[in-house]
């Protein structure tokens, strides 16, 4: 079974991806920019995240969207 | 249960690129990733009325995936993860050519990490979470996110033999590669 931790609940967008970023801009940083390993891990993901989504995910979407009980959608 | 909002939807929709990276990251397989992903959507829209509007959805989702993720990994019993060889066929990785790695050679060198410092080394280093997001996504300290993204860097570089860039820099690095290339 599925449990999603209540801490995450914590979390607010100010914490989100901005701040990480931020911190990692500055010289030091072992995975940043100067870093091998960091441009090919960021190059790696963008890679992955850049690839086209396939209309299966819109369609379950929608699907669920459909079985759901009527009621007033906000 | 209250009706899922078009916002959530909409937002959901989003997500599914980065959720797609990482399913792929931690499966290393493109059929099993878009599965777990598709697992993912419908917890999440199951369980919506659990996620708090103006937290991280992102986070939230990252959760749900990877403990789906896991809870697949347990059901199945750990199955190599490289049942088809692909993977170790690509793994042999020479000297990186011109002072850049081959993105197919730093591929290889991920897969051979263990799950919990790949995932770790993901979210620190390509997915822009915090140390403490990503503690919470994993549901452990903060400092063993770290040691294990210490430990997954550490691993990389012996397996792309790149020297220490902690010592000498990106500078001394590059001139390295290159002057190898070049002798």
């Amino acid at each position: 079974m599925l449990e999603i931790k209540g801490d995450m609940k914590d979390m607010t967008k100010d914490t989100m991806a901005g701040a990480a970023d931020r911190r990692r801009a500055a010289s030091g940083d072992p995975l940043g920019p100067n870093s091998e390993i960091g441009r090919k891990l960021k190059q790696y993901y963008d890679e992955l995240v850049s690839d086209n989504v396939p209309d299966r995910f819109a369609q379950l979407l929608s699907q669920l969207e459909q079985a759901e009980p009527a009621q007033k959608k906000d | 249960m209250a009706a899922v909002s078009q916002g959530f939807k909409t937002d959901l929709l989003g997500s599914i690129p980065s959720l797609r990276a990482f399913a792929v990251s931690l499966t290393q397989n493109a059929d099993k990733a878009d599965d777990l992903v598709q697992e993912t959507l419908v917890k999440a829209w199951d369980k919506h009325e659990s996620f708090q509007p103006g937290t991280n959805l992102k986070a939230w989702l990252f959760t749900i995936l990877r403990n789906e993720f896991y809870s697949q990994m347990r059901k199945r019993g750990r199955e190599v993860q490289d049942s088809d060889g692909i993977m170790t066929a690509r793994l042999a990785v020479h000297p990186a050519q011109h002072g850049q790695l081959d993105l197919k050679d730093f591929r290889g060198a991920l897969e051979q990490l263990p799950e919990d410092q790949r995932e770790a080394i993901i979210l620190i280093g390509a997915s822009g979470f915090s140390y403490e997001e990503a503690a919470e996504i994993c549901g452990c300290a903060v400092g063993t996110i770290k040691s294990r993204v210490s430990r997954a860097r550490t691993r990389l570089q012996e397996i792309l033999k790149i020297s220490g860039e902690d010592e000498y820099g990106p500078d001394a690095i590059s001139a390295q590669v290159t002057g190898s290339n070049a002798a």
